[in-house]
């Protein structure tokens, strides 16, 4: 509980707290402004909040000293106020009201001073907007805050991604909205910014701070393995990886989950040494059973991790190497019969990989078998023929196993 | 109260879809680094030349018993 606080105290602290946000403004003190601004991360209790609990016409106090910031600074202290009450939906709503009034000022504002404030409010609301939903999902209420705070970030993306020297902080606020797109699960609302980032021609995006390039790329690779364009995907996540802050380790891990697959999927493993220090074991077996050739333990490995790898986009990736496994397995096993029996060795038959299956716990008969591998050769994972009636499958004499190099199956 | 559990979970996944594990961090809005390409030794940490024709490794050679085994029953 906040402790007894006079009326005096606490119209000094707000008058102390509007002076200060007044005073950034007017001194064009961008990182003092956007400090102010920080209502989520706020304690249940601050001095503020406090005084704004005792003293409830704060909000008339607030528009009769500074009438030309009538629409901002009331309905900022309702927010902060709501906030420190843990009613996180009105907060929201009265937040929603000041971020607009002050993106209004905002686009008054010749120079880029206020940027740091502006990409305040953007991640604020895009915070508040979040504890509002688990609030209103609770209380069996529709959760909307989110979309309402997307919505709110396309005006804001708007304001910035113009000619001009604000467009510098546009990436920043596409980054926000990936965030709330990916978490929606509309992600497909991130194309049209995208396409204005990636067509600017009077804005190089190398000329973007580091810190939004690196997770612009991060969301980027990601849809790129959704749409299971694996070249590009690589593209952006090394990208992303070789950018990165080297001592956020939660990030290089987030980027790291992605990358691995669809370094994989290209015929390129990580080191286990990599693998263990970003904690990311679950892919050690699918890894293992690639240089095996072992089908067994790729089914394994993706049963066990099914409902993380599911979540996370990244199982029908995965399942795909199965193709690649295969062809490991029949390599090995020209490789084994080459040393028995060379003259021979170019040679397989079918039901050899029958019982090699089934060995391996799958049960397939010799139609099957034929299927895959014709679906091997057609991939160019090998090269060789059928001779059907004998169901042998004859390998070429010349790189029976073409390499991968890089390129998807 | 069979049906608890069911509306527990059905209840989580209401509230999954308000999460995102995959979510990037926040770098801090002033937060800057070294922006070396080679700075970063998790980029050396690949290998594209695993592909060889090792057959000594455990797995390979249970994998030739097996051949073996195959073969020995046929003739």
């Amino acid at each position: 509980m906040a402790a007894y606080l006079s009326m005096g105290e606490a119209h000094r602290r707000i008058n102390d707290y509007l002076s200060r946000l007044s005073d950034a403004i007017s001194d064009s003190d961008g990182a003092a402004l956007a400090s102010l601004l920080a209502v989520s991360s706020a304690p249940a209790s601050t001095p503020l909040s406090d005084a704004l609990a005792a003293f409830p016409d704060f909000a008339r106090l607030a528009s009769d000293r500074f009438p030309h910031l009538s629409d901002f600074l009331p309905q900022l202290l309702r927010a902060i106020h709501s906030h420190s009450t843990r009613r996180f939906s009105d907060a929201y709503s009265s937040f929603e009201k000041a971020a607009s009034a002050f993106l209004q000022e905002f686009r008054n504002w010749e120079t880029p001073w206020a940027m740091e404030a502006m990409h305040t409010v953007a991640l604020e609301i895009r915070l508040l907007a979040e504890k509002a939903d688990r609030e209103l999902a609770m209380s069996g209420k529709n959760p909307d805050k989110l979309q309402a705070a997307g919505s709110f970030l396309m005006k804001v993306f708007g304001a910035l991604a113009v000619k001009g020297p604000k467009r510098v902080g546009a990436l920043y606020v596409t980054c926000q909205l990936f965030k709330i797109y990916f978490r929606l699960g509309t992600v497909n609302l991130c194309r049209s910014v995208i396409r204005s980032i990636e067509t600017a021609r009077n804005f190089d995006f190398e000329d973007f701070p580091v810190k939004d390039k690196v997770t612009y790329m991060y969301y980027t690779g990601r849809l790129e393995v959704f749409n299971e364009n694996f070249l590009v995907a690589d593209q952006k996540l090394t990208y992303a990886l070789v950018h990165c802050n080297p001592q956020s380790e939660s990030n290089l891990r987030k980027i790291l989950k992605f990358l691995i697959p669809v370094k994989l999927s290209i015929g390129v493993l990580p080191s286990r040494a990599l693998l263990e220090k970003y904690n990311l074991i679950e892919y050690a077996d699918i890894v293992t059973s690639l240089t095996r050739g072992d089908l067994r333990l790729l089914k394994q490995a993706l049963d066990t991790h099914e409902d993380q790898l599911l979540k996370s986009g990244v199982y029908l990736v995965l399942e795909k190497l199965e193709l690649q496994v295969y062809r490991r397995l029949v390599k090995k096993i020209h490789i084994i019969q080459r040393q028995k029996e060379p003259a021979k060795a170019h040679q397989i038959k079918l039901d050899v990989l029958v019982k090699t299956l089934r060995w391996l716990g799958i049960q397939m008969d010799v139609d099957e078998v034929e299927c895959i591998m014709a679906c091997l050769i057609y991939k160019n994972l090998i090269k060789g023929y059928f001779a059907h009636k004998s169901k042998v499958l004859v390998l070429s004499k010349q790189d029976p196993f073409p390499k991968l190099n890089g390129k998807p199956i | 109260m069979a049906a608890a559990p069911a509306d527990a979970k059905a209840e989580a996944a209401k509230m999954d879809l308000l999460e995102d594990d995959d979510e990037f961090e926040e770098f801090e809005i002033d937060q800057e680094w070294d922006d070396k390409e080679d700075g970063n030794e998790v980029v050396q940490q690949w290998e594209d030349d695993w592909d060889d024709d090792d057959v000594n490794d455990d797995f390979s050679l249970q994998l030739r018993k097996e051949l073996e085994e195959g073969s020995a029953q046929k003739s």
